[in-house]
């Protein structure tokens, strides 16, 4: 069943066409890679989606609703989460703290939420994201103190914590060292398996993009160049001549 | 919170009791305007420090604070009404003064609340018929609560803690909420609480309209405690103490504000044998002060122990 229909999505700065027409559909619990060289235009394509900037024009369906233009709180609010290229961590909130602040929102009204406990009841939630991340050691430290490494997986696992029905990763492995990229890809395939959501993941990193995806979408100069398998993207000619070279 | 902290919260509010002890009617008198400011620094704190947002526009809400309740005593309202009605009047303009904020951020919105605060100056100083103009308000008389008169110094200054301790216990637990978190998180991060489903314009528009109405209960204070409300007492460079106040006593620090009130409303008072040099050497004070703590005096623990 298709979770996120995108249609003839366009958006141009000035003359440059950063997207330019890309259509694709994710289904419910689908792993979709998207790759392609710097300024192809993918991290454009996630804040059309997203609502972060405006699309020029184009559509967006999530479920089989029109969601074009939505605002990003709105599109949280239906369960589409997000990860950032750059690191977008609450610098000055404990790492626990920061999980719950993902999380809070969700829970009861703004009213109730005023006279609550402090940890909205997801004390708990956050304990398993900080074991299942290994964070447990920093835990109680200020997020912004911590290595790049470990902001990044705070930052990811903030995304999952109100257990999102889509989440759009940036590059979740730019900065990281292989140990963790290797503890990132299984944390993801087990999230996926567990929690049924659908992924949509940017990444250079092809070994992890062909072990974590069932399917992928190469973008160049802002179109889509070839949309398939891991294994007959990475065999088309137009990709290896454009991104991957031989 | 760790047991000595407690204890010392504990202990410092019994010896802001026992002070009147102490003290004489000038000092009373300091002292209340001390709290007054804590109050309405407090409010400040948590626009500022807490949410991120800049606002040099807290002497304007002193001011309404201050003229509702001046207004409202001499009209023989009793003062149990007077303060929810001045805080409610100042949440009200807040939630207004919210709106600019939602579009500007830093010095832009800086200048947008220092406008804010020259336009109710002006209509302090105007409006005759409701202020009395450059005059002002005279003759605000002391309160009366639950049959007791509070109108000696040590009286008054002991209602006025009073209200302090509850003002201070309600913002406690407001920032121990999931509130408290969701302003951290607005003011380390916008684009981001947005995307976790942060509501940043409803949390823009409380941090405003919270901290306004803390400095309308301090203007309520402010008007029985002076007996004269005069425009000359809310201008801008009033509400530019206030942010020095949440500044060095470290922004965004619960203590920050009663820290700061101390060096802004009593360090001048204590220069005051220095004569012409008192304001130099309080401005040098304060510079060496930033240079050194830009976190503010409350840094100052962790600064030392990093040593």
């Amino acid at each position: 069943m298709t979770l996120l229909a995108v249609t003839g999505m366009r958006k141009s700065y000035g003359a440059i066409r950063a997207v330019d027409g890309v259509s694709f559909a994710v289904d419910a619990g689908e792993i979709l890679g998207v790759i392609g060289p710097n300024g192809s235009g993918k991290t454009t394509l996630f804040n059309a989606i997203l609502g972060q900037v405006r699309p020029d024009s184009g559509q967006v369906q999530l479920d089989g609703q029109d969601v074009t233009r939505l605002a990003p709180l709105q599109l949280a609010r239906r369960g589409v989460g997000r990860t950032f290229q750059t690191l977008q961590v609450f610098g000055k909130l404990s790492v626990r703290d920061n999980l719950i602040a993902a999380g809070q929102e969700f829970v009861g009204t703004p009213g109730r939420r005023l006279f609550t406990r402090g940890d909205a009841g997801l004390g708990g939630r956050a304990d398993d994201m900080i074991a299942r991340f290994n964070l447990g050691h920093v835990a109680g430290l200020e997020a912004g103190s911590l290595s790049y490494g470990q902001q990044k997986l705070v930052d990811i696992a903030m995304a999952f914590m109100p257990s999102p029905r889509l989440v759009l990763l940036d590059e979740p492995c730019a900065g990281v060292n292989p140990a963790l990229v290797e503890a990132l890809l299984e944390l993801l395939v087990r999230l996926n398996h567990e929690q049924g959501g659908s992924f949509i993941v940017i990444e250079h990193n092809m070994d992890f993009v062909m072990r974590l995806c069932s399917r992928v979408l190469c973008m160049a100069q802002g179109a889509v160049l070839a949309m398939g398998s891991p294994a007959a993207v990475r065999a088309d000619p137009a990709v290896l001549e454009a991104y991957l070279g031989d | 919170m760790k047991p000595w902290q407690a204890g010392l919260i504990v202990l410092a509010a019994v010896a802001l009791w026992l002070a009147p002890l102490g003290l004489r009617n000038a000092g009373l008198y300091l002292a209340a305007l001390w709290v007054v400011n804590v109050i309405a620094g407090m409010g400040l704190n948590l626009t500022v420090g807490y949410a991120g947002q800049i606002s040099l526009g807290q002497a304007a809400f002193l001011g309404i604070g201050a003229y509702t309740a001046g207004i409202m005593a001499k009209a023989g309202v009793p003062y149990a009404l007077i303060v929810p009605a001045s805080a409610s009047l100042c949440f009200a303009v807040g939630l207004g003064l919210g709106f600019p904020a939602l579009r500007l951020q830093h010095h832009y919105l800086a200048f947008a609340t220092l406008g804010f605060n020259m336009l109710c100056y002006l209509v302090f100083r105007n409006e005759e018929w409701l202020t009395g103009g450059t005059f002002g308000l005279n003759g605000v008389p002391r309160p009366e609560l639950l049959g007791m008169r509070f109108g000696r110094g040590a009286e008054f200054f002991h209602l006025s803690l009073v209200i302090l301790f509850v003002m201070a216990a309600l913002m406690a637990l407001l920032l121990r909420s999931p509130w408290g978190r969701a302003f951290a998180a607005l003011r380390d991060n916008p684009i981001r609480a947005e995307s976790v489903g942060i509501n940043t314009t409803f949390y823009t528009l409380m941090a405003f309209a919270i901290g306004a109405a803390y400095a309308g209960v301090a203007g309520a204070l402010f008007a029985p405690l002076v007996g004269l409300v005069e425009p000359a007492s809310f201008t801008a460079s009033i509400s530019l103490s206030m942010l020095l106040m949440v500044v060095v006593g470290g922004s965004g620090r619960f203590f920050g504000p009663a820290i700061g009130a101390v060096v802004v409303v009593l360090l001048p008072e204590w220069l005051r044998f220095a004569a012409d040099w008192y304001l130099a050497i309080f401005g040098f004070a304060i510079v060496v002060m930033m240079v050194w703590l830009p976190g503010g005096l409350l840094s100052l623990p962790a600064r030392l122990a990093r040593r």
